[in-house]
């Protein structure tokens, strides 16, 4: 079976000679569709680095990433923006919804990047916020919701277009401790349900139990293995 | 994604009002600087563009249709004998005090025309006719100038001077004739106007020859073909003579080229208000636009966020704008001021004020441009 992620021998590199800093340092991982992955280690152990990489948001200096068994090509421009579109879906820590636009609009801004027509878009935003229980906050900005309805907001656009890949960077680390647990067990239950892959990287050692794999980092190396 | 722009842009209530007065105003001021330097402009050559001749013939280097030195008026036979001539007239120009009814002198601007021609007569007559001037001391004058000299009376008589003085009576009014100097017209038969100059005495000069060619399409090469004849005067095609005229105001007096530069300076204090909303907001929104960036916008659906939101200014700036420029031009008129509003003014104002918005969102534009969708995951 295909590997919804697969990154091999992925290094990041920073400066040349007495300046040179590696973030991250030779590290593979290969993500199954359906499982969660939770990525830990402490500030500055090259997680967010690493998560860039997989997210197609950084280029790696060494090494490659696979996205459903396609080798992402490290163009310039717009290219990796189309890649990151078609295969990945973002949760933020600090949420990043567009406080201009309501659940339903922060939600099919993702739809209408991806095309979709306007007959479809507000149905299926509607229904991604149903599925993450804000059926009924679909009219609400940012700024009427909860840490918690923010990141569940934040959860239903990264699920628009049914992305095989959803990467999240700290998705508890604003919210209270029952609040995370929620967020963190829709977004496993959701994940196999649906058979998407997901990384998470957070420092919430509560995080541990919603996933299936635990790897840390530490100096940009992974400690455990794939 | 123009969607986007409009809603991030109406979000911002505050911001969004700050930014369209700062176009508003800046509208508002460029459009009525240049309206009153164009209407001033038009006042400067209404005389040459109403007459209906195709080439002047004037003294040698005159700077504008204000300033006409006489030259010899027999030259009129050289014009006619030339065979694409249709007719040839003759037009006077000179500079008088009128008599006010408190005593004072107001100077005005004697032109003096053929009445049996019409050629160079005032037109848009109120009261009575261009040919009335004919036979006697009868003069027109125009309504505008009112403002300068006290109510105009029809039949009323007025003491006219250069030298000497002489009594005219009023027997016509004209609406809207003006000169760029504000000065007011004075019109009267060719012959009053020259004995007027000479005190009586027959002078034997004119200011200008207007002539009519067969073809209008020739009057270029027409001209070329008597400079050669009348080498001691200025031989013009009538658009030479306005060109002529309004470089003479625009440029040699500074005059024109202050209202230019008054309103350029609108243009680009509305350019750089805008410019720093927008740019302001770009930094606001940052983390959005990375967020934008990061789950797949390309940078292009970004531009249209960033100049959707300019043009949007440009658009709901300028129409408030505009609409408080029309409301003021009635008022402005009548205080004297003119103001040439036309569509072609309107809608090259539209597009330079577009351009400043949409050249000033460019400095967002790069900004976003270099964006690293990385600096999302630094909370």
């Amino acid at each position: 079976m295909t590997a919804a992620l697969e990154i091999s021998h992925v290094s990041k590199i920073y400066g040349s000679g007495d300046n040179r800093v590696v973030a991250v340092d030779d590290v593979s991982l290969t993500l199954a569709a359906g499982e969660v992955v939770l990525i830990e280690g402490p500030s500055g152990s090259g997680k967010t680095t690493l998560l860039s990489m997989m997210g197609c948001i950084m280029r790696p200096t060494l090494g490659e990433v696979r996205l459903a068994g396609e080798l992402v090509r490290q163009e310039e421009g717009d290219a990796l923006a189309t890649v990151r579109l078609r295969h990945i879906g973002f949760m933020f820590q600090a949420f990043n919804l567009f406080p201009a636009l309501n659940a339903e609009e922060n939600v099919e801004l993702v739809l209408r990047l991806k095309g979709y027509s306007r007959a479809t878009r507000r149905p299926e935003a509607r229904r991604l916020l149903e599925l993450v229980g804000l059926g009924a906050r679909c009219g609400h900005y940012p700024e009427q919701l909860s840490g918690g309805e923010k990141q569940r907001v934040a959860f239903a656009r990264a699920l628009a277009g049914d992305p095989p890949l959803l990467l999240a960077d700290e998705p508890t680390a604003n919210l209270d401790s029952r609040r995370g647990k929620e967020v963190l067990a829709l977004v496993r239950e959701l994940a196999m349900s649906s058979g998407k892959a997901v990384v998470i990287v957070s420092h919430d050692p509560k995080a541990e139990v919603f996933a299936h794999r635990v790897v840390a980092m530490e100096d940009g190396k992974l400690r455990k293995g794939p | 994604m123009l969607w986007l722009a409009w809603k991030t842009f109406f979000h911002e209530k505050g911001r969004l009002f700050l930014t369209l007065l700062g176009i508003t105003v800046s509208s508002v001021l460029a459009l009525v600087e240049v309206s009153i330097y164009l209407g001033m402009m038009d006042n400067a050559t209404s005389i040459i563009r109403k007459t209906p001749g195709d080439i002047w013939i004037t003294s040698r280097n005159i700077k504008a249709f204000d300033f006409a030195p006489p030259f010899p008026e027999q030259r009129i036979n050289q014009v006619n004998s030339h065979p694409e001539v249709v007719w040839a007239e003759k037009l006077q120009l000179t500079y008088a005090y009128l008599k006010l009814a408190d005593g004072g002198l107001e100077q005005v601007e004697v032109i003096g025309f053929n009445p049996d021609t019409d050629i160079g007569a005032p037109w848009n007559m109120q009261v009575g006719q261009a040919a009335d001037v004919k036979g006697g001391r009868y003069m027109i004058m125009d309504l505008s100038s009112q403002q300068r000299l006290g109510k105009l009376e029809p039949d009323s008589l007025w003491e006219v001077s250069i030298n000497n003085l002489s009594m005219f009576k009023l027997v016509g009014l004209s609406d809207g004739i003006k000169s760029f100097t504000t000065i007011p017209f004075v019109f009267m038969s060719y012959n009053e106007a020259q004995n007027l100059q000479a005190g009586g005495a027959k002078t034997g000069r004119t200011a200008y020859i207007v002539a009519k060619v067969k073809d209008p399409a020739r009057a270029a090469a027409v001209a070329v073909e008597l400079r050669a004849r009348l080498r001691d005067n200025d031989v013009l095609t009538k658009q030479e003579f306005i060109d002529r005229t309004i470089r003479y105001w625009t440029i040699q007096t500074g005059m024109g080229m202050a209202f230019f530069l008054t309103a350029l300076l609108a243009v680009l204090i509305g350019g750089a208000v805008v410019g720093q909303a927008i740019f302001a907001n770009t930094m606001e929104h940052l983390r959005e636009y990375g967020t934008l960036k990061a789950i797949g916008a390309r940078n292009r659906d970004i531009y249209v966020v960033i100049f959707g939101q300019a043009a949007t200014s440009a658009v709901l700036g300028y129409v408030p704008g505009l609409a408080i420029t029309m409301m003021m031009q009635g008022t402005v008129s009548k205080l004297g001021v003119p103001l040439l509003l036309d569509w072609p003014l309107l809608a090259t104002m539209f597009v330079v004020i577009m351009m400043t918005c949409l050249v000033s969102a460019w400095f967002s534009v790069r900004k976003i441009r270099v964006l690293d969708p990385v600096s999302v995951f630094r909370s």
